[in-house]
C-alpha cells in the first residue's frame, strides 16, 4: 500500500512543477509594473530611474525568468510568503485566511447537505429503476445541471430576499454589530442559507446519477443474486451488500467533488457576495492584484492535485483488487 | 427428425422471406426474428431516439431556439451601438399606443407622452391616461403614473405637458399639478417661484416638461426653470430677454425663445449645433417667427407666412426639411423626440427623422389629420373634431428595454446568435485537442502516452474558472473586444478536452486488445490503417455524447463569465453579457426583465442539448438496447 501511494506520488510532481511554471508565466503577463506601483511618483526622472533599478534587484526582477521561478518557488515552500497583496497592502497569505476559512465553512454545509440527498435519492433512483420516481428525478438531474449557478442563486435571492424578504440579499454577518452568541449564529445563518441551497442543488445533480448507476451496477452483481437466494431481506442486501459496494466507486467521487466545490464556489460567492475565495479572486483580478490571484490559482490547483491524489489512495484503500497490482 | 424438420422450415422461411423483401412493397408481415437481424448500429440508435419523448423535446427546444436567433436576427436586424437612454429599463409591454376606447365620444384637446404612457386632455376638463407604467412607487422620489391623483381628477384642467416619466397640469384656476417621478421635485411649483406668481399676479400660458425639469412661461412674458440642477443651471435666463418672451422650445441642452419682435434666441448649452446655427432669417427680423417646436438636438420654427425654419444636429437628417416641404404653405408642426412632425395646407402629413422606433411608420390614410399630436416616441393623428384617427410609433418592447433603452427581444436574438456560435467554436476546439491527445496517446502508448497523460493531469488540476477569469485578464486586458470573444473561446475550449481525451484512450487501449483489430493486424494492414479504419468508428460514439456534454459547459461557461464581465464585450450583445447588470441588486429587485429572459435562455439551450446528449448515450448504450 505505502508503495502504492509513493508512486502515485512521484507521478504528481512534474504534473505540480508543469502547474506552477505555467502559472509564474501568467503572472509575467499580467498588466501593470509592480516595482512602479511600489515607487513614489514624485521623484526626478535620473533619481527614479537609481530606486527602480534598486528595487528591481532587491525584488530579483533584473535576474533570468528561470532564477525569478525558482526564488518565487523556494520563497513558498521555505519562507511560506506567497508575494504581498497590492489591494490590502498585506501579505497575501494574512489576506486569503478570513476568505479561506468562510469558503471552507459554507462548503461544510453543501458537502453535509448534498452528499446525504443524493444517497438518499440515488439509492432510491436505482431501487425502483425505470418508475416515475426514477425518470422525474433524472429530468430534474438534467435541468439543474443546465441552469447556471449564477441564475440559480439570483433566482433565489429574488424569491427569498427580495419578496419573501426570509434572508438577507447578500453579504456577510456584522460581528462588530451583532456581538457574539445567538444573535451572531442567527445571522450566519440567515446569511449561508441561500448560498448553501444554490450550491446543493448545483452540485446534486451529477452526484445523485453517479450514486443511482453505481447502485444499478451493484445490484446487478451476482452476489446479489446470490444474497438474494440465500434469502436474505431486501433491506440487508440492498444496504449491506450492495451499497458496501457501491461505495467503491461513490468514494472516489465523493472526494474528488469536495475539493472541486471549493473551486466551484466562486460565481455563487460573488453572487450573493459572500467574503469567500472566489469573491477574493473577482477582487484582486478587478484591483489588478498579481500575486493575490496567482496564490490563490496555485492554491486551487494544489486542491485540485490533492484531491485527485486522495481519491487514488482512497480507491486503493478501499478496493482491494488495486493493492495486488 | 424434429430438428431436420426445423432447420428446412427455416430455411424456407427465409427464402420466402428475402422474396418478398426484393419483390414487394409491403413489409406488414416481418416478425419481430427478422426486424432484430436486419437492423444496424445506426438504425437502433436511431429508433431510440425517436421513441424518446425527451429526445424529441430536446431537439425541438433546440431547434426553436437555434431558429429564434438564427432566421430571426435575419428578420429583425439591428445596430448594437443604438441606444436610446430615456427609455432605459421599461416592462415588457406592447400597450403604449393602445388608447381607450372610451375617447372615441370626446374631443381631445391634447395628448402629451412620455417615454411609455400618453395622458389625453378632453374638452370637458378630464385627463385619460394609458400606456405601461414606467415609474415604481418610492418615497419622495416617484409616484405611480397610472394613477392620476385624486384632486387632479377633480380639477377642471385647461393644459397638460409630459416629461419622461412624469406629467404637469393646469387648471382653470391657474393651479400647477403633477404626478409621477418627482425626483428633482419638478412637479411642483418651487417656493420662490410661486412666491413671484403671487407677488406679479401671474398665470402660466405655457408649460414644458423635460426628463427631470419643468418650464413655464408666464403671462408677463417670462419664462422659469425649475427641477433638476443641471437644467436650472443651464437654462438661466438672460435679464435682456425677460418680459420678451412669448414663445419657447426646449431640448434637454437648449432653449429656442421667440422674442415679441418674433427674433429668435437660443440659451442652453454652448457650442453645440443647436446653439450655433440658428438661420439668420431668424436673427435679423426678416422672417417673423410664430411658433417653435424642437426634438432633443434641433429645432424647427414656423413663421408668420407659413414657411419651416430648421437646424440643428444632423443626426438622422433633422437639420434639413423633407423633399417637397421646402415650398409648401405649412398650417401645423410638432415634434417628438428625434421627430419632426408638419402638415401643409393641403393636409399633407410629413414626418422625418430617425426610424428606430417605427416613427416612420404612419398610417396608410392620413387625409383626415388635421394635426398631430407627438411627443417623445408616440404620435397620434387627430382630426377636425378633435378625434384619434390614427396612432403610431413606438408600441412598447414586447421583452421590456435594458439600461441603455434597448429591446431586449433583438438582443436576445442577436446575442444567441454570438453564444450559440461561441459553444460551437468551443466544442470545435476541444474535440480536435481531445481526438488529437486521446488517439495518439492511446495508440502509440510507451512514453508518448505518459508524457500526454500528464499534460492531461496538469490541464485537469487547473481550476477551471479562476484560470479562466485569470487568463482572460492577463491576456486580453489590452486586447480589442472581438479578439477578446475568441480569447474566451479558445480558453473555454482548451479547459474542457480532457475527459473526452481519456476516454478516448481508453477506449483504444480496450479496443486494441479485441480480436478483430489482431486479425486485422495479420492480414497486413497497416497501422494506420487500422486506427482509421476499425478503431475510430467505436470512438465515434464516445465523440458525439461529448460534444453535447462540451457545447451546454460552453454555453453556460461563456454565460458565466460574460456574467463576470470576462467574457463577449459590450456593445456587443450576448447571453451573458446582457446577464453582467443583474450584479446591481437594485436590477435584481426591480426589472426583472433584464436578466430573466436572457437568463431563460441561457437555461433553454443548454437543457435541450442536454437532453438530446441524455438519450443519446442512452441509446448508445449497448446495455440497454439489450433483450
Amino acid at each position: 500500500m505505502l508503495r502504492y501511494i509513493i508512486k502515485r506520488i512521484i507521478i504528481l510532481i512534474p504534473v505540480v512543477i508543469v502547474i506552477s511554471l505555467i502559472l509564474f508565466q501568467i503572472s509575467k503577463l499580467m498588466p501593470g509594473d509592480p516595482i512602479r506601483a511600489m515607487l513614489p511618483t514624485n521623484m526626478r526622472p535620473e533619481v527614479y530611474q537609481t530606486a527602480y533599478d534598486n528595487m528591481a534587484r532587491r525584488l530579483g526582477h533584473d535576474k533570468s525568468w528561470i532564477e525569478q521561478y525558482f526564488r518565487w518557488v523556494s520563497n513558498i515552500v521555505i519562507n511560506r510568503d506567497l508575494g504581498y497583496s497590492t489591494m490590502f497592502n498585506r501579505p497575501v497569505i494574512d489576506v486569503i485566511g478570513e476568505p479561506l476559512r468562510n469558503t471552507i465553512l459554507l462548503n461544510v454545509f453543501v458537502n453535509i447537505f448534498y452528499l446525504s440527498i443524493a444517497l438518499l435519492i440515488g439509492i432510491k433512483m436505482a431501487i425502483k429503476r425505470n418508475s416515475m420516481f426514477d425518470n422525474s428525478m433524472q429530468v430534474f438531474s438534467i435541468v439543474t445541471y443546465s441552469i447556471p449557478s449564477f441564475f440559480l442563486g439570483l433566482s433565489l435571492i429574488f424569491i427569498f430576499g427580495v419578496h419573501l424578504r426570509w434572508v438577507p440579499l447578500g453579504g456577510m454577518p456584522n460581528r462588530a454589530m451583532l456581538g457574539e452568541g445567538w444573535p451572531l449564529i442567527s445571522s450566519w445563518i440567515r446569511h449561508l442559507a441561500l448560498p448553501v441551497v444554490t450550491l446543493t442543488i448545483i452540485s446534486l445533480a451529477g452526484a445523485m446519477r453517479y450514486v443511482r448507476n453505481a447502485m444499478i451496477d451493484a445490484l446487478s452483481q451476482d452476489y446479489i443474486r446470490t444474497a438474494r437466494s440465500k434469502g436474505l431481506s431486501e433491506k440487508v442486501v440492498i444496504y449491506s451488500h450492495a451499497f458496501r459496494n457501491a461505495l467503491i466507486p461513490i468514494s472516489t467521487v465523493i472526494v474528488v467533488t469536495i475539493f472541486a466545490l471549493l473551486i466551484g464556489s466562486v460565481v455563487t460567492e460573488s453572487v450573493f457576495q459572500y467574503n469567500g475565495m472566489g469573491l477574493l479572486l473577482l477582487k484582486a483580478v478587478n484591483s489588478r492584484d498579481t500575486m493575490t490571484i496567482i496564490s490563490m490559482n496555485l492554491i486551487f490547483a494544489f486542491v485540485n492535485v490533492i484531491a485527485v491524489l486522495l481519491a487514488d489512495i482512497i480507491y486503493g484503500l478501499v478496493d482491494p483488487r488495486i493493492k495486488l497490482k | 427428425m424434429s430438428k431436420k424438420n426445423n432447420t428446412a422450415k427455416k430455411v424456407r422461411t427465409s427464402f420466402v422471406s428475402i422474396f418478398k423483401r426484393l419483390f414487394s412493397f409491403k413489409r406488414s408481415e416481418e416478425n419481430l426474428f427478422e426486424e432484430e437481424m436486419l437492423r444496424t448500429p445506426g438504425k437502433i440508435i436511431f429508433l431510440n431516439l425517436i421513441h424518446n419523448k425527451l429526445a424529441i423535446i430536446g431537439f425541438v427546444g433546440f431547434m426553436s431556439v437555434f431558429l429564434f436567433c438564427f432566421v430571426g436576427s435575419r428578420i429583425f436586424p439591428f445596430t448594437p451601438t443604438y441606444i436610446e437612454l430615456t427609455n432605459s429599463s421599461l416592462r415588457p409591454s406592447t400597450n403604449y399606443l393602445d388608447y381607450p376606447a372610451e375617447l372615441e365620444d370626446k374631443e381631445i384637446v391634447k395628448i402629451v407622452s412620455g417615454v411609455s404612457f400618453s395622458v389625453a386632455l378632453t374638452n370637458d376638463g378630464n385627463l385619460t391616461v394609458w400606456g405601461t407604467e414606467c415609474n415604481r412607487y418610492m418615497r419622495g422620489v416617484s409616484d405611480l403614473i397610472l394613477e392620476i391623483p385624486k384632486e387632479i381628477q377633480d380639477a377642471n384642467i385647461v393644459d397638460i405637458e409630459a416629461g419622461s416619466r412624469f406629467v404637469i397640469c393646469l387648471d382653470d384656476e391657474g393651479n400647477f399639478y403633477g404626478w409621477g417621478h418627482y425626483g428633482n421635485d419638478q412637479t411642483t411649483v418651487p417656493d420662490q417661484v410661486q412666491m413671484v406668481f403671487d407677488f406679479l399676479n401671474v398665470k402660466i400660458v405655457k408649460m414644458t416638461a423635460g426628463t427631470q425639469w419643468t418650464a413655464v412661461l408666464g403671462d408677463n412674458n417670462c419664462l422659469y426653470v425649475w427641477g433638476s440642477m443641471q437644467a436650472r443651471n443651464n437654462f438661466l435666463i438672460p435679464l435682456a430677454l425677460d418680459y420678451r418672451i412669448v414663445d419657447f422650445a426646449a431640448s434637454e441642452d437648449n432653449m429656442a425663445l421667440i422674442l415679441d419682435d418674433g427674433t429668435v434666441e437660443i440659451i442652453g448649452m454652448r457650442g453645440t449645433e443647436f446653439y450655433d446655427r440658428v438661420p439668420v432669417a431668424l436673427t435679423d427680423g426678416s422672417a417673423r417667427a410664430v411658433k417653435a417646436v424642437s426634438t432633443n438636438r434641433n429645432v424647427l420654427v414656423l413663421d408668420d407666412e407659413g414657411k419651416l425654419h430648421i437646424w440643428g444636429s444632423s443626426e438622422n437628417g433633422l437639420n434639413r426639411l423633407p423633399e417637397g416641404l421646402n415650398n409648401e404653405r405649412v398650417v401645423h408642426i410638432a415634434s417628438g423626440y428625434k421627430n419632426f412632425v408638419a402638415i401643409d395646407e393641403d393636409g399633407d402629413v410629413f414626418v422625418w427623422g430617425a426610424n428606430e422606433l417605427n416613427q416612420l411608420k404612419l398610417p396608410e390614410n392620413t387625409a383626415g389629420f388635421t394635426r398631430v399630436e407627438s411627443d417623445f416616441f408616440q404620435f397620434y393623428g387627430l382630426n377636425d373634431d378633435g378625434k384619434i384617427v390614427g396612432a403610431w410609433g413606438n408600441k412598447g418592447y414586447i421583452w421590456g428595454s435594458d439600461q441603455f433603452g434597448r429591446d431586449i427581444f433583438s438582443r436576445v436574438m442577436h446575442g444567441g446568435l454570438i453564444s450559440l456560435r461561441v459553444g460551437a467554436i468551443v466544442v470545435i476546439i476541444a474535440i480536435t485537442t481531445a481526438i488529437l491527445v486521446g488517439l495518439t496517446s492511446g495508440f502509440f502508448g510507451g512514453w508518448i502516452d505518459h508524457v500526454l497523460m500528464r499534460l492531461t493531469d496538469v490541464f485537469e488540476s487547473l481550476p477551471f474558472l479562476p484560470i479562466a477569469v485569470t487568463l482572460s485578464f492577463a491576456i486580453g486586458h489590452d486586447m480589442s473586444p472581438q479578439n477578446k470573444m475568441y480569447l474566451m473561446m479558445v480558453i473555454i475550449g482548451l479547459l474542457s478536452w480532457m475527459p473526452l481525451a481519456r476516454l478516448i484512450r481508453a477506449q483504444l487501449l480496450l479496443e486494441r486488445e479485441k480480436d478483430f483489430v489482431t486479425a486485422a493486424k495479420a492480414l497486413g494492414i497497416k497501422q494506420r490503417g487500422i486506427m482509421f479504419k476499425h478503431i475510430l468508428p467505436n470512438v465515434f460514439n464516445l465523440i458525439v455524447v461529448n460534444i453535447t456534454i462540451i457545447y451546454a459547459t460552453g454555453l453556460l461557461m461563456e454565460s458565466i463569465l460574460s456574467y463576470l464581465g470576462f467574457g463577449v464585450q459590450e456593445p456587443t450583445p450576448s447571453w451573458g453579457n446582457m446577464l453582467t447588470s443583474a450584479q446591481e441588486s437594485v436590477v435584481i429587485q426591480f426589472f426583472w426583465w433584464r436578466w430573466v429572459i436572457p437568463a431563460l435562455f441561457v437555461v433553454a439551450a443548454a437543457l435541450s442539448i442536454n437532453l438530446i446528449g441524455d438519450a443519446l448515450r442512452e441509446a448508445m448504450d449497448p446495455k440497454a438496447n439489450e433483450r
